[in-house]
């Protein structure tokens, strides 16, 4: 089990995983990003200033959560994924649906 | 260690890590540490070199836990180990594990579509390295992962 942390503001939930995004924390993630949505904030930021680790159990969790936001008219938003996490987007190819930003506040502002 | 690796017999250079776990997830964030403590006493590898090897060791331990056992398997038989080693050109590691034979042909793999929430672990894993051999050798899966310097 690893910490994932959720706040909400002004309708845009922040999730913040700490540590390893392994196959053992993908599961939590999921339950989590989906409990966020179904609890009815439909705008989701996953902060990846935390994670040390990324696989793609991982990366599996946040398309699950990326997939529900958008059905339920929202948005799933990465931002800050540090340097080993950031080369898992660029070597899957998903850098280009989920296209990491450069901070938590801005994350869904264009 | 009673069982070892045919890959790791031939191999020349300085083994950096030996590892035999029960193979559950809980393998991940064990083999995980060990890494992470062996680099520190192997500053000579480089970080990149180690992140692209970790990544692939993470998704191929991933695989032998998810994978490899029948559901009617004794938990307490299912071993995996887990060794790496310093070679001139990079880090050489073996995994194997004594489940059932994996149905693959990694010549087939590819990355799923970018909606898909499964399914590029192998995929990631052959990114990452040079090189991912796989084979059955006297009744354990044999999976080779090489990692070489790049740039």
């Amino acid at each position: 089990m690893i910490d994932i942390d959720v706040s909400t503001d002004r309708g845009i939930a922040v999730v913040v995983p700490h540590g390893r995004l392994n196959m053992v924390a993908a599961r939590q993630l999921r339950e989590t990003l989906n409990g966020v949505i179904e609890g009815g904030t439909n705008r989701v930021v996953v902060d990846l200033a935390e994670t040390t680790f990324l696989d793609s159990s991982g990366l599996g969790a946040l398309i699950s959560g990326l997939k529900s936001a958008r059905q339920a008219g929202g948005d799933l938003r990465i931002a800050r994924p540090t340097p080993a996490v950031l080369s898992v987007f660029e070597l899957t190819n998903i850098d280009k649906v989920l296209r990491p930003r450069a901070d938590v506040e801005s994350a869904f502002d264009v | 260690m009673s069982e070892r690796s045919h890959q790791g017999d031939e191999a020349d250079g300085a083994r950096v890590l030996l590892l035999d776990l029960a193979a559950e997830p809980s393998a991940l964030d064990d083999a995980h540490d060990a890494l992470d403590q062996a680099w520190e006493e192997h500053p000579e590898v480089g970080d990149a070199e180690r992140l692209r090897f970790v990544m692939a060791a993470m998704e191929i331990l991933g695989n032998v836990v998810e994978h490899a056992y029948a559901a009617d398997e004794e938990p307490r038989r299912r071993r995996l180990t887990l060794e790496v080693r310093r070679v001139d050109d990079g880090l050489l590691g073996t995994i194997s594990d004594n489940g059932q034979p994996a149905a693959l042909d990694l010549s087939d793999v590819t990355m799923p579509g970018e909606d898909a929430e499964s399914g590029r672990g192998l995929a990631l894993a052959l990114a990452a390295l040079d090189e991912l051999g796989y084979e059955r050798v006297e009744g354990r899966n044999v999976w080779t992962l090489r990692c070489a310097p790049r740039g």
